[in-house]
């Protein structure tokens, strides 16, 4: 303290601390090779580890299905001679068309393609931002276009009323589509045209009238030029492959919704029947493995129908995993509603809206926006489940991609088909996983 | 007006709606009833579940309890129960191991790990198990080599393409001393190490002497296991002809239903020890890091304690989903519940009702089982009033 007062003091010499240790490097290619992979013992010994796993693993594996294996061969002996060790993608490839249609006659694939386009035709003007009514787009979609898909799977007589639902289908999809001209080029929608005429008529529903006469004038324009159009009969045991696991699971994933709702609506009611109804279904279809539902439907369903009835194994096993799939649903459904805060029911019925009301319009959209990820996760899981219906002998992909291995010429092909089928899913399944956890970030950020 | 009354009247509008339901249910179950009994009266099956009495005629390729054919539907029944809870403790135990270190290795400071990790579990969780379970069975049992020339180690476990092989122990008559002192041993273990957690926790020290103490009780039972003329045999698998003799087996269905569900499984539980570790306080582990846990103990006694109150719940319905699961097995031939009694005994006596009922019921109870026990040790560790 005397000396830093004194101003007579000695001057102190000013003494540098030795200098420190140059920092370790953490930028850079060799800063970040030190952070991530040989900072440490154990850092670099997980490096040593995993890399030879890698090796261990990858190395065969890129030898058997790269290197060593056989593209072009018309046989699995064939194959052989040329490559003992390699994968013999040839017999895939020959197979190809069969593990994507079944057995579906191999001129008539074309109708396949079409119903599954039209499909994704009907949900393209989703996106476009000057259209409205798109919940009405999205509802006939799910109500109409199953049947025009079906009947050109099925095909058949152009006669009968499966015939004339498919071209009104038809003539909704081409009504989008001629109102989506109409509206880019800037002129009056269709129906728009005819209500003047209309409105002499009945003022009031004049919009709704027009729509209708509109969707039945060409209804009929459309079912008197298919007349002549004959589309050969498809049975249902023709189908197989790819095709039957998207259709099997597309009538999952679309019933699953409203099944879901249903339910998950019902276990929160007040009504203790309605209550107790839901919550006995979801908890029995939930604590069974779907293998024993799908054999449930196929020898236990028959015998509660009259036996005169004609039932399907395909139809059968699409009301079982509908059931089972809207099961889960209710859950994710019960999910999403309890994140509702119970300030909006009260609001809700604070400016009148009735049970319904609130539901469909306050509750329901909040809560599917938020539900979003956990409904693809399970569309996910629903997809790969549709694997199990060949346990019970539906040509599947995957019974079809068995099958390979006892056709005479690919005797005996195991493996290869095996891998193959796994890629198809493993691209569809992490596409969609990655395509719901980006929908999961935007909705984060919109909130 | 009293009209208008009625209908707005919600609680007789309600009364209505499921007086309504109820009314419809009941219709629709009587329809369906009358067809049934039509059907079961066509078919002259009367519904009864006297048929588990009846000899069932058919061998089962593996049981862990013992059975021939000339044992009842009902032993059958048992047969598939004990196969299916069997192949999924194992599964249940192994997937929730690898589970915790996938999940433990996601989060590792090292790239090339963590990245491994990942892809482990994108690649695994993304293709559907049955395919997987047929790739294991198919591509990686079935082509092991025959019993001729099965794979051995210490020629005392033998792997080959009808399963594996290893000793079973024979126990004497005298081993039941050695089984009671191990009783014993067991008993004072516990109370061993529940005083020394609560001295630990009184004074912060280890008990005096602890290790000796905790040594002590297995020497103890050696000497009696020695002194008592070692009455414990093992009974060596033997090839003899053209198969193993001797010894305990499993198939390889069962190793590869095993191999197939914990890989796929361990994925699912790793994402989950995944979200619960990450669901933590990064202070949590700075502040161990910082009075000088060492990463190892921080892991073991800081993070995994409180991550198990996230993952708990989840971990339950995934060990659920395994005991559904399992029943997967039936598509490569494993003897398990649903492919005994589902599929062999259905086909033969054609009891659809009394069959899906009975399997359906067994899962029911399991599940419901499971879940009730588990959720009141779930209740217990989590945190109270938060």
């Amino acid at each position: 303290m005397g000396k830093l007062t004194n101003p007579k003091a000695e001057l102190l010499e000013f003494v540098p601390r030795p200098s420190r240790p140059p920092v370790v490097v953490t930028y850079g290619f060799t800063g970040w090779l030190k952070k991530h992979l040989f900072g440490g013992f154990w850092n670099t010994l997980q490096t040593i580890a995993v890399f030879s796993l890698l090796y261990l693993l990858l190395k065969p594996f890129i030898e058997w299905s790269v290197i060593d294996a056989v593209w072009v061969a018309s046989t699995r002996r064939e194959c052989l001679e040329i490559s003992p060790d390699g994968a013999c993608w040839a017999g895939v490839i020959t197979w190809f068309n069969n593990l994507i249609y079944g057995r579906y006659p191999d001129e008539l694939q074309w109708r396949i393609n079409l119903g599954f386009g039209l499909g994704l035709v009907w949900l393209m003007p989703l996106v476009l931002k000057k259209l409205k009514n798109k919940i009405g787009i999205a509802i006939m979609a799910v109500v109409l276009y199953p049947f025009l898909a079906n009947y050109l799977f099925i095909g058949g007589e152009p006669n009968g009323l499966h015939y004339i639902i498919a071209c009104v289908a038809l003539a909704y999809l081409m009504m989008i589509y001629i109102n989506i001209i109409l509206i880019y080029t800037g002129c009056q929608l269709l129906e728009q045209y005819l209500e003047p005429l209309l409105e002499r008529i009945s003022p009031k529903k004049a919009a709704l009238l027009s729509h209708v006469a509109c969707w039945f004038v060409l209804s009929l324009l459309i079912v008197s030029i298919f007349q002549g159009v004959q589309l050969q009969h498809v049975p249902i045991d023709m189908w197989g492959g790819l095709f039957l696991t998207v259709v099997i699971s597309s009538f999952a994933i679309v019933m699953a919704l409203p099944i879901g709702v249903f339910l998950a609506l019902g276990r929160r009611s007040n009504m203790p029947v309605i209550k107790w109804f839901s919550i006995a279904i979801i908890e029995l279809v939930r604590s069974v493995p779907m293998i024993t539902v799908l054999f449930m439907s196929v020898t236990m369903m028959p015998l509660f129908f009259p036996n005169t009835m004609d039932l399907n194994k395909l139809s059968q096993v699409i009301i079982a995993v509908c059931i089972f799939a809207g099961a889960y649903m209710a859950e994710t459904v019960r999910g999403g509603l309890q994140a509702i805060s119970p300030g909006q029911f009260d609001a809700a019925k604070s400016v009148g809206l009735g049970y319904w009301q609130t539901m469909f319009l306050i509750i329901l959209p909040q809560a599917l926006k938020l539900m979003i990820p956990n409904i693809v996760t399970s569309f996910i899981s629903m997809f790969k489940d549709t694997t199990l219906v060949s346990i019970i002998g539906l040509f599947d992909i995957m019974l079809m991609a068995r099958n390979i291995s006892i056709d005479k010429d690919w005797y005996g092909l195991h493996s290869e088909p095996l891998v193959a089928i796994s890629f198809i899913f493993f691209i569809v399944c992490y596409g969609m996983s990655q395509y719901s956890q980006s929908l999961e970030k935007k909705l984060k950020t919109s909130r | 007006m009293s009209k208008n009354k009625a209908i707005y009247n919600t609680s007789l509008r309600a009364r209505t709606i499921q007086a309504f339901v109820i009314i419809i249910s009941i219709s629709i179950g009587y329809y369906l009833l009358t067809n049934v009994v039509d059907n079961l009266r066509q078919m002259e099956l009367p519904f009864g579940f006297g048929f588990i009495n009846s000899t069932a005629g058919f061998d089962v390729s593996w049981s862990l309890i013992p059975y021939d054919p000339s044992m009842s539907y009902g032993r059958v029944y048992l047969v598939g129960i004990v196969n299916t809870l069997l192949l999924s403790a194992f599964i249940i135990v192994f997937s929730t191991l690898l589970g915790f270190f996938v999940g433990i290795v996601r989060l590792s400071p090292n790239l090339l790990a963590a990245q491994f990790s990942r892809w482990y579990v994108e690649f695994f969780r993304n293709v559907p198990l049955l395919i997987q379970i047929v790739f294991w069975f198919i591509v990686v049992f079935s082509t092991l080599p025959a019993p001729r020339q099965s794979y051995s180690l210490f020629t005392t476990f033998f792997l080959n393409n009808r399963g594996f092989y290893f000793p079973a122990p024979i126990f004497q008559p005298g081993f039941i001393w050695t089984f009671i002192t191990a009783l014993s041993v067991i008993v004072c273990l516990t109370v061993l190490l529940k005083k020394s957690k609560s001295y630990r926790k009184r004074t912060g020290n280890l008990l005096p002497y602890y290790y000796p103490l905790l040594f002590a009780p297995l020497v103890f039972l050696t000497a009696v296991f020695v002194l008592t003329g070692k009455p414990l045999h093992w009974a060596i698998p033997k090839l003899t002809g053209f198969n193993f003799e001797g010894g305990f087996f499993i198939p390889t269905a069962f190793a590869a239903a095993f191999v197939a569900m914990t890989i796929y499984r361990s994925a699912s539980i790793g994402e989950t020890v995944r979200a619960g570790i990450q669901s933590i306080d990064p202070g949590q582990i700075e502040a161990a890091s910082a009075i000088g846990f060492p990463p190892a103990k921080s892991l073991w006694f800081i993070i995994i304690p409180q991550a198990a109150r996230a993952i708990l719940p989840p971990l339950i319905n995934l060990w659920l989903t395994i005991v559904k699961e399992s029943s997967l097995a039936v598509a490569i031939g494993f003897p398990e519940l649903v492919s005994v009694f589902m599929q062999t005994s259905l086909n033969q006596t054609g009891r659809a009702i009394e069959i899906v009922l009975m399997v359906m019921g067994f899962y029911m109870c399991a599940s419901l089982t499971i879940s009730f026990l588990l959720n009141q040790y779930n209740k217990r560790i989590q945190l109270q009033g938060g």
